[in-house]
């Protein structure tokens, strides 16, 4: 089963049409790397199928469950109880990390838990510091965010996702906004979850991480996927005069 | 010295009016200012019309004329008289002292609070969103603890100009400090309960600030 199936996306912004019918099915434990130019769709395709943008036309289902479907070339959203428990399925990491400043670490995990999921707070503690084990920031569970480096933030928010047990986790350049000797930790992070057979969509221009971790490469430009293909190929071989030119770059 | 020690007795009872009227203008401004901030960022055309328009006028007239129309409003609209008016155990001056001034600081408040929510990034919505919070979740547990640290500094002005203001109270005979400072200094013919009454304003406000810094302390836990 497809983990992710989306079929005909379109989305613009005003005149502007940023995704021109893309479709993108993952299947259970594949990481799926998005690569291409600034301004091509890729994030905002991320965010389509986060429900964090509302798409004009076309149909999502996350885990099999509808999120938006279409009849009669009517674009129906999930309503809002199915909303909350496909929201469950998947885990966001956003670029600038979005961690609560105003919460402890643990508690940034713990909130939504205890919250939203209704889980006893011990419980929830209990996950939290399980996760933060699994990013080596067992000792920063009492700490806030902006006590922490962008990467050890970067990795809290890995955890925060991670904490709800997601079907699919998606990463919006996840490494963009750090220091490039903070990135090699978060791409170890993210190469741990993928042994773990984590089902992953990454928004990256890490283009030799997208070659080493993710099974499939696909290259976006002006809001169509011009090329993909087994990560090997598409980098070290691309077909197509775009993905050439994008590539000859890095 | 007998004289000085009589002023500040009774410079003191006028100070219990001139708290009363400071904290309950605090208790119903801030949460009435908290609901003008979201009417005024409202979708609803009408509403934010509406809360523009009422914070223009609070903050383009004079306090003391708005004072005076909140307690003239009942004769001259509904011809109530207001001689010996109470509403419970209160009088009514008192009444209209506290709705002006409450009405009048919501306002301030809310453009304060407004200001703090619209500083708020996005993505703070966007990461509440995805992990399940309901909007008034979103806005008690993350938003509002943030707004709060925001807009502390803004707040602490408005409350120290508040305490100068109750003294604006006199428009509607309550026998706050500045009444009590000015019908001493015309018995005694002399200006020193004028400089008690401003000491003890100072102080109040010497108060207020050791306090509000010492929240704002408390709340620099992260930044």
């Amino acid at each position: 089963m497809h983990v992710l199936e989306m079929r005909n996306i379109r989305k613009s912004f005003g005149s502007v049409e940023v995704l021109k019918s893309i479709s993108l099915d993952v299947e259970q434990g594949e990481v799926v790397a998005v690569i291409g130019p600034s301004g091509s769709g890729k994030s905002t395709l991320l965010r389509c199928a986060t429900t964090l943008e509302q798409v004009d036309a076309g149909t999502i289902k996350i885990a099999g469950r509808a999120l938006v479907s279409e009849t009669d070339g009517k674009v129906l959203f999930a309503d809002k109880k199915d909303l909350a428990e496909i929201r469950g399925m998947f885990g966001l990491v956003f670029q600038n990390f979005n961690l609560f400043p105003h919460f402890s670490v643990r508690r940034n995990i713990t909130e939504s838990l205890i919250h939203v999921r209704k889980i006893p707070r011990r419980e929830a503690d209990e996950i939290a510091d399980k996760l933060l084990a699994k990013m080596g920031l067992a000792d920063k569970a009492g700490e806030h965010p902006c006590r922490l480096s962008g990467g050890q933030q970067q990795r809290v928010s890995i955890a925060r996702a991670l904490a709800a047990n997601p079907k699919i986790l998606f990463f919006d350049e996840p490494t963009s906004a750090l220091d490039p000797e903070l990135t090699g930790e978060i791409l170890k992070v993210i190469r741990g979850l993928a042994e773990e057979r984590m089902t992953m969509v990454i928004v990256t221009h890490e283009m030799s991480f997208a070659r080493e971790v993710a099974d499939r490469v696909i290259f976006m430009d002006e809001g169509v996927i011009v090329e993909q293909g087994r990560a090997a190929d598409i980098i070290n071989d691309p077909k197509e005069a775009r993905t050439k030119a994008f590539l000859a770059g890095y | 010295m007998d004289n000085l020690r009589s002023t500040i007795t009774q410079l003191l009872s006028g100070m219990t009016f001139t708290l009363m009227i400071f904290i309950l203008t605090l208790l119903f401004s801030l949460p009435l200012g908290l609901l003008v901030a979201k009417g005024r960022m409202s979708r609803n055309r009408l509403l934010s019309g509406a809360t523009r328009f009422y914070i223009s006028v609070m903050r383009g007239t004079p306090l003391m004329l708005q004072l005076l129309i909140v307690y003239f409003g009942p004769w001259y609209l509904f011809k109530i008289p207001l001689r010996n008016l109470s509403i419970g155990q209160l009088d009514y001056r008192f009444v209209a002292t506290i709705i002006g001034f409450s009405v009048n600081y919501a306002a301030y408040f809310a453009e304060i609070f407004r200001g703090g929510i619209q500083s708020m990034p996005q993505g703070q919505y966007e990461a509440a969103q995805l992990l399940g919070f309901s909007k008034s979740q979103t806005f008690f547990r993350i938003i509002m603890p943030q707004v709060i640290k925001r807009v502390l500094p803004s707040v602490t002005n408005e409350v120290i100009t508040l305490v100068k203001d109750t003294s604006l109270a006199q428009v509607l005979a309550v026998s706050e400090m500045f009444i009590a400072a000015k019908s001493l200094a015309s018995t005694q013919v002399s200006v020193i309960p004028f400089i008690v009454a401003g000491v003890f304003y100072y102080l109040m406000n010497g108060v207020i600030e050791i306090g509000m810094n010492s929240l704002e302390r408390k709340l620099n836990y992260y930044s």
